[in-house]
């Protein structure tokens, strides 16, 4: 028997005017699983996701979290998805320690001094408590950022190219936090460009172009299902088919926007 | 997992808190905005006399009021819009409005923090007094005046995504106003442009305050201003709303 979805989304259309960014969109996401959305620029990645995290209005379709209707019931749905946006940011005047508060207070967590110790140990940043967001380095306000979208134990979390930017530490430090988010029983829905990290990370992948899902699956078993087919073939180098050459092979070699 | 929603009381309150906070963080733009109507005030010391203690009050306050609106409220929207601020409370379980009302509340702690300023340093400097009713409707007047401008400030925000564009554009609004409504009020600049300055927003939150500083004064031509200021709140407020976009990206 299949097991419901944290995240169950069907039939998503999403429209900017005439366009229509997202068409016919359905995929779920379950616990324990790590989703990856992948598409080139423009293909729907951060529509799709920005419909789920509730910040655009569908033209139609049901976006379901944790059982709950985003349409009707968004605040639970909402309060049980942590996102970490592309470009968030916090109030720059506040300091680490004030935004995490914030936070949690809004998601309704409660947190003693002890405990706020504990989160700067855990997330390595005994010495940035007083600083002020704006005053943190690209990693520290990842690990801050995705900190805050999990300070409330979400069964959903929505992460939008988690990793740009990062250099190789914080990234693999990022992946690490991610994959312990996996064996806690969250569902992770994320979206990347990185095919060697999706490959490596991801439960299931879809990958989006021109707004509808083309392909879907467990990475290994895509490049499986494309390794003979000849734009596959052609994509690849050093004779190695990877999910960057079925992705390549199924969306194209053409430079999009 | 039990799945907790604050209330929106609850999520007002810590809302406010932090705004509060990042307000106060903001001091020297805090003080750069009251500093023009004391700048005023102290300056035209001499002249009270002669143009009359409610005259000199209510231009300072309808200054620190366009400051506030246009050059606080517009331009820390703008800034918080650009920078991702909102889409990041957005998706927080939190009723959208809770955030605008935060930080609508804030502003009108400003706008209070003004006009007790504007009073303090009136008494301290020139001995000017007026009466409870004076002191309480003034800070009522100030209050709507004050929301004509936050209004207008958020139609700025609405209309421009550019951060910096409405930056530039809220300090021409703000010079715009303060020029020609200080100076056209005069009839320095024609009878014409009197006339048209009497029932502009600047206009009309002057005579307000003015009225407001002297209750007994209140006539047909101030509660004609109290009207014309509603509706430009309303106008500016509605339109701003509308247009107003949580994300430019």
């Amino acid at each position: 028997m299949n097991q419901p979805g944290i995240l169950q989304v069907e039939n998503l259309f999403v429209s900017y005017g005439a366009v229509r960014a997202v068409q016919d969109v359905s995929f779920s996401v379950k616990g324990g699983e790590i989703f990856g959305l992948l598409g080139p620029n423009g293909a729907g990645k951060t529509s799709t996701l920005s419909a789920v995290e509730g910040l655009l209005k569908p033209a139609s379709g049901t976006i379901t979290v944790a059982g709950y209707d985003l349409k009707k019931q968004p605040l639970y749905a909402r309060a049980n998805m942590g996102v970490q946006l592309q470009s968030t940011s916090f109030q720059p005047e506040l300091k680490v320690k004030e935004i995490i508060q914030l936070y949690a207070g809004i998601y309704g967590v409660e947190l003693s001094d002890q405990r706020l110790n504990n989160i700067f140990t855990e997330i390595k940043m005994e010495d940035a408590k007083d600083k002020k967001y704006s005053q943190l380095s690209g990693g520290q306000q990842q690990r801050v950022s995705l900190f805050i979208a999990t300070i409330h134990d979400p069964q959903l979390v929505l992460l939008d190219e988690p990793t740009t930017g990062l250099d190789p530490q914080s990234r693999r430090q990022l992946w690490g936090r991610i994959e312990s988010m996996r064996e806690k029983g969250h569902g992770i829905l994320l979206t990347t460009h990185s095919m060697e990290e999706a490959e490596a990370v991801c439960d299931n992948v879809a990958i989006i172009d021109h707004g509808r899902i083309i392909e879907t699956g467990e990475p290994q078993v895509l490049i499986e299902r494309y390794r003979n087919e000849p734009e596959v073939i052609k994509a690849s180098r050093k004779g190695k088919v990877t999910l960057e050459d079925v992705f390549i092979g199924l969306t194209g070699r053409a430079i999009r926007s | 997992m039990q799945t907790t929603i604050q209330s929106p009381v609850k999520a007002l309150s810590i809302l406010l808190r932090y705004d509060f906070t990042t307000q106060w963080r903001n001091r020297r733009s805090v003080i750069l905005v009251l500093l023009v109507p004391i700048i005023i005030l102290i300056s035209w010391k001499g002249a009270i006399d002669k143009i009359g203690p409610t005259f000199v009050l209510s231009t300072c306050i309808s200054v620190g009021l366009t400051a506030i609106g246009l050059m606080g409220y517009a331009n820390a929207l703008a800034r918080d819009r650009d920078k991702g601020v909102f889409q990041r409370l957005r998706v927080a379980p939190v009723p959208t409005w809770t955030i605008m009302i935060s930080r609508l509340a804030v502003q009108l702690a400003m706008i209070l923090l003004l006009t007790t300023i504007v009073f303090v340093v009136a008494y301290n400097q020139s001995n000017i007094t007026l009466s409870p009713a004076g002191y309480l409707l003034t800070f009522i007047a100030a209050m709507v005046g004050g929301a004509l401008y936050l209004g207008l400030g958020q139609m700025i925000a609405g209309l421009l995504k550019n951060a910096e564009t409405v930056n530039s554009t809220s300090r021409l609004v703000y010079f715009v106003f303060i020029m020609v409504g200080m100076f056209g009020e005069t009839g320095l600049l024609g009878e014409k442009l009197k006339e048209i300055v009497q029932w502009s927003p600047y206009g009309t939150v002057k005579a307000i305050l003015s009225a407001s500083m002297k209750p007994g004064t209140w006539d047909q031509h101030a509660l004609t201003a109290l009207v014309l200021t509603l509706v430009y709140a309303g106008i500016f407020s509605f339109l701003g709303i509308r247009l107003f976009k949580w994300n430019v990206k």
